[in-house]
């Protein structure tokens, strides 16, 4: 036993300076011409609709890359699939983190999964900015080296219903989503906000995903008769939730949706404006995805990725990698990865030029995207809204 | 099929105690990455084992596991995360769930629920039991999941994988090492008389019912287990790993290896969790290649990996082992 | 509402009773459950889109293409894949059937992983109102559809020897084969059949859906709820079963939660096999030993 206690000690011994931090960890994954940026993503399963966003991010890397990078410093990639999948998004952490050995990890969509990423990449210290996923608990409680650079959950559901309250006469809210975190990470902070101005949702209904046909919850609404119905549904359900809408006559009560659609493609896919013209979306952007301030974004997604088609999640993570890129250049050449995470709280109230809301990081407070725009047609074009009848 | 001589049998004594011997230095050369996919197999290697047991040598076609693995999972993260049990000891209670899983699906088959129609109702099990996972939320989390506390065994961190490493191989040693003894016991002849003819078995008064009830009780514990083991190896438990995707892959595990082969469950554990991240350089390929790799050993090798190291030395020829029809 | 949720349910279950008629005319010749049938599904909407956004076909000859392209896969699948393993162990298929939808699945997202695609409206007609009850294109389409088609089969199985054949084959492959039957190519036609069903499937809902490679996975489930309810095995039964299946649905959604929509087919699953496991119009089922 004695022997076995002893291997046993010496295995950890044997083991332990995979964790010790020493000097050379601060630059780990530099050199002088390149630094490695692990990126994560959902780029295989039946979530890879959400890897758009880490395509438009790459896009800018490599926008950046052609104009010289920084520092002189190249932004490289190493891209890992998740899938969407907890034990799959794990395994890529931490294959980028002591396998590649990369400098920092920019990225992740599907908040569950990094949720579960979330104590592995505390633990390893390495910077990390969550460049899609909103749930709130990746960022908080603080973790010292963890920079969220969207709009979280909590700031997009109260988004949500703070323009479905805007709508005067609004008292009867409906709410109809997916039963998975995703749809939760929207609708809590969202009934939470409703309950704060005295408003239970007369109905809470769920469409799951795959279903192709809303008819039992068209009908109930139907009967509820919402003045107002909060839709956190995925692109295909939306599209059909909507069609159904339509089809029993409720066209005319407006839909508040999540950032997961976006009104030209749904307008895209019902095919029908008819069907969308009461259809609001969370925008985080400062224009319309084909209005004119977007358009120098979608060029530099299109060129590098000339077959991609772009939707609202191409443009999500280019956001963040921009107040990464200027904190990078902050900081001169001599760059480690205490001082990125240093330089990264330093950012105040960063215009970016694509969020509609500036991005500050505090000490104190790693969510940086405190607000979102709306986005709704006005006069058969979308349009980017801050309250019911209000341009942005 | 040729059997093993006596000594060759000594041999494989020896070569079971070796391997797990020489597992041990495993951490030694791995990193933190490396380290997490050999724990995942070790994992894998007890579902499939638990799988394996039942479809292939009990021949039913049962596909529980999924479920008896939620149960086990859930079960561990609801006693360590709400009442502060140590993990180490969620184990064995996960897998007393586990074979309460295994005790109901069994229930299913003695009531006559045979064949594709077991396979269907036990589909549905499993897909009502994420169901319950999903909508459960007070006790289960609901789709936020359940997160496993933090929590430190002889003085090091939960969260390192060379901790988890030893438990995870200790605990997949003995349920394996527990699964042989008992499959060339004369209850393992039973559990293959049972396959063979079922009516004919009866008649030797051989007790159909309990062997079916056993086998299943022991599927469900093993898997059980493996869902401790796996709430504690990502941290975290979720609705969603217990779903269909999985059950095929494991599905997938059990023929590739070898069905009802305890040599096989291992074999196909091992290189189907490790073949996934070969094919990490070709993101949304996934599922074609498996398509293809799948397709092509069943119709190449339709005993799986474990019969090829059959043909090669009658050491690996495990006792009462016959192939299935 | 009552009217309006059985329409709509009508429109739903016609689509599941395809699918589970197309299972159980495979099961019927071969004994094989298809676990990738949903992928087959899937392959048939992805198929007809291909034709009329690509192609530019019109919709009813792209569909009617798509079908038969389905058709030749379905064939080329027993042959190459299905036949080799046939006498090897039950498990075995199952899981070949499932590396093919695999296949079939990991080629559509290999093409479209990130897209999620609409088809073009094609049952573009204003709906009819009665009263309150509104009755669409779409639903006129699809159940109209397959209620002809369904004619046709039943018809062709009725009418013709090629139902005595079915049934021959069913009882005893050998027996079949005795009396001179080639099993072999009855067994491709079989498996052409139910591709190209499950495939007809795929496109009606193509429409009205959109199109992403998961599309066929909840289908499959739905095909067995269907077959099981009908009875296992049973043609008529497959198709009772889906449309039973398709109201139920709706039922249990608007009447009681919408969350149930979903489990609704697990939960007939587990009542009919422990209650009355020959189904509606099956054989018994229960093995007693």
């Amino acid at each position: 036993m004695r022997k076995i206690t002893a291997l046993f000690a010496m295995l950890a011994f044997a083991a332990a300076p995979a964790f010790a931090q020493d000097a050379g960890w601060e630059t780990q994954g530099l050199t002088d011409d390149s630094i490695t940026i692990g990126v994560m993503g959902p780029f295989s399963g039946n979530a890879s609709s959400y890897s758009k966003a880490m395509v438009g991010m790459m896009a800018y890397y490599q926008k950046i890359n052609d104009e010289g990078g920084v520092h002189g410093r190249k932004l490289v990639a190493v891209q890992e699939d998740t899938a969407c999948d907890s034990a799959k998004g794990l395994a890529a952490a931490k294959k980028l983190i002591s396998q590649d050995q990369v400098f920092m990890l920019q990225g992740n969509s599907c908040s569950g999964v990094a949720v579960a990423l979330r104590p592995v990449v505390e633990e390893s210290g390495i910077p990390w900015i969550v460049a899609q996923a909103v749930s709130d608990s990746i960022s908080a409680p603080l973790a010292r080296n963890i920079f969220h650079g969207v709009p979280t959950g909590s700031a997009n559901g109260r988004a949500m219903a703070s323009f479905v309250l805007s709508k005067p006469d609004t008292k009867n809210v409906a709410i109809i989503e997916h039963s998975n975190d995703w749809a939760h990470s929207y609708s809590d902070p969202a009934k939470e906000y409703l309950k704060e101005q005295g408003i239970t949702p007369s109905l809470e209904l769920t469409m799951e995903r795959g279903q192709t046909d809303a008819t039992a919850q068209v009908l109930q609404l139907r009967e509820a008769k919402p003045d107002f119905i909060i839709a956190a549904l995925y692109e295909a359900e939306t599209a059909i939730f909507l069609k159904d809408l339509k089809k029993y006559g409720l066209g005319e009560i407006p839909v508040m949706g999540t950032a997961g659609t976006d009104l030209e493609n749904t307008l895209k896919r019902t095919g029908d404006f008819d069907t969308v013209k009461n259809y609001f979306v969370i925008h985080s952007y400062v224009d319309n995805l084909d209005g004119p301030k977007m358009e120098k974004w979608a060029d530099m997604i299109k060129k590098y990725y000339p077959d991609e088609e772009l939707s609202t999640f191409s443009f999500v993570s280019i956001g963040s990698a921009e107040a990464l890129v200027s904190a990078l250049e902050k900081i001169g050449p001599d760059l480690t990865r205490s001082k990125l995470i240093a330089a990264l709280e330093e950012v105040r109230d960063f215009d970016t030029g694509i969020l509609s809301d500036p991005i500050t990081w505090t000490p104190e407070d790693h969510q940086g995207v405190k607000g979102s725009a709306v986005a709704g047609f006005v006069d058969e074009k979308p349009t980017v809204l801050k309250a019911w009848g209000q341009p942005y | 099929m040729k059997m093993p001589t006596a000594r060759q049998r000594r041999l494989r004594t020896i070569l079971f105690w070796a391997v797990p011997a020489i597992l041990l230095l495993v951490p030694l050369g791995t990193n933190a990455y490396t380290q997490f996919i050999v724990n995942g197999m070790l994992i894998s290697t007890l579902v499939t084992l638990g799988f394996t047991i039942v479809i292939g040598n009990l021949g039913q076609l049962a596909f529980a596991n999924t479920a008896f693995f939620g149960i086990g999972a859930y079960g561990s993260a609801i006693l360590a995360a709400k009442l502060g049990v140590p993990w180490l000891l969620t184990i064995p209670i996960a897998g007393v769930f586990g074979a309460a899983g295994g005790f109901l699906a069994s229930a299913a088959a003695l009531r006559g629920i045979r064949s594709y129609y077991l396979a269907i109702i036990t589909l549905a099990f499993g897909e009502l039991m994420r169901w319950s996972y999903l909508h459960a939320k007070p006790l289960t989390g609901g789709t936020d999941g359940l997160p496993m506390p933090r929590e430190t065994l002889f003085g090091t961190s939960l969260t390192d994988d060379t901790v988890k490493f030893y438990v995870f191989l200790v605990v997949t040693v003995l349920l394996v090492k527990a699964t042989a003894n008992l499959l060339a016991s004369r209850f393992g002849r039973a559990v293959m008389a049972v396959r063979e003819n079922e009516v004919a078995t009866a008649s030797l008064a051989i007790p159909t019912s309990r062997v079916i009830l056993v086998t299943f009780i022991w599927s469900g514990f093993v898997v059980g287990c493996a869902g401790a083991l796996f709430a504690r190896h990502i941290g975290h438990v979720f609705p969603e790993s217990f779903g269909m995707l999985h059950l095929i892959a494991s599905f997938a595990m059990v023929l590739v290896g070898g069905l009802g082969s305890v040599l096989g469950a291992v074999l196909g554990a091992v290189m189907l969790t490790a073949l996934p991240e070969y094919l990490r350089a070709f993101p949304g390929m996934e599922e074609l290649f498996f398509g293809l790799i799948v397709a092509a050993v069943l119709v190449a090798l339709p005993m799986g990996l474990a019969s090829l190291l059959r043909r090669l030395s009658p050491i690996f020829v495990e006792r009462f082992y016959r192939e299935a029809r | 509402m009552f009217m309006q949720l059985t329409l709509s349910g009508l429109a739903q279950g016609a689509i599941y009773a395809l699918i589970a008629l197309s299972l159980t005319v495979v099961y019927r010749s071969t004994t094989v459950v298809n676990f990738g049938h949903g992928d087959f599904v899937m392959a048939g909407a992805f198929l007809s889109y291909v034709l009329v956004v690509l192609g530019g076909v019109a919709f009813l000859p792209a569909g009617a293409l798509a079908v038969v392209a389905m058709f030749v896969l379905g064939v080329l699948f027993n042959r190459g894949l299905i036949r080799p393993i046939l006498g090897g162990p039950h498990i075995g298929l199952a899981l070949m059937c499932i590396a093919g939808g695999y296949v079939l699945r990991g080629i559509a997202r290999m093409v479209w992983g990130r897209e999620v695609l609409p088809m073009p409206p094609v049952f573009d007609m204003p709906p009819i109102f009665f009263g309150s009850l509104v009755i669409t294109g779409d639903a006129i389409v699809i159940i109209s559809t397959v209620l002809v088609l369904l004619l046709c089969f039943f018809g062709l199985l009725a009418l013709t020897d090629l139902g005595k054949m079915v049934q021959a084959v069913y009882q005893s492959p050998r027996g079949a084969r005795l009396i001179g039957l080639n099993v072999d190519r009855f067994n491709d036609v079989s498996w052409g059949v139910g591709a190209a069903l499950g495939a007809l499937g795929g496109i009606l809902v193509a429409p009205v859906t959109l199109l992403h490679p998961d599309l066929g996975a909840s289908f499959l489930i739905k095909g067995f709820a269907a077959m099981t309810l009908g009875g296992f095995g049973s043609l008529g039964g497959a198709v009772l079963g889906g449309v039973l299946l398709g109201i139920g649905e709706q039922y249990a959604g608007a009447y009681l939660d919408s969350s149930l929509i979903e489990i609704t087919a697990y939960v007939i699953i587990v009542l009919v096999l422990f209650v009355r496991p020959q189904g509606l119009l099956g054989r018994k089922a229960v093995v007693k030993v």
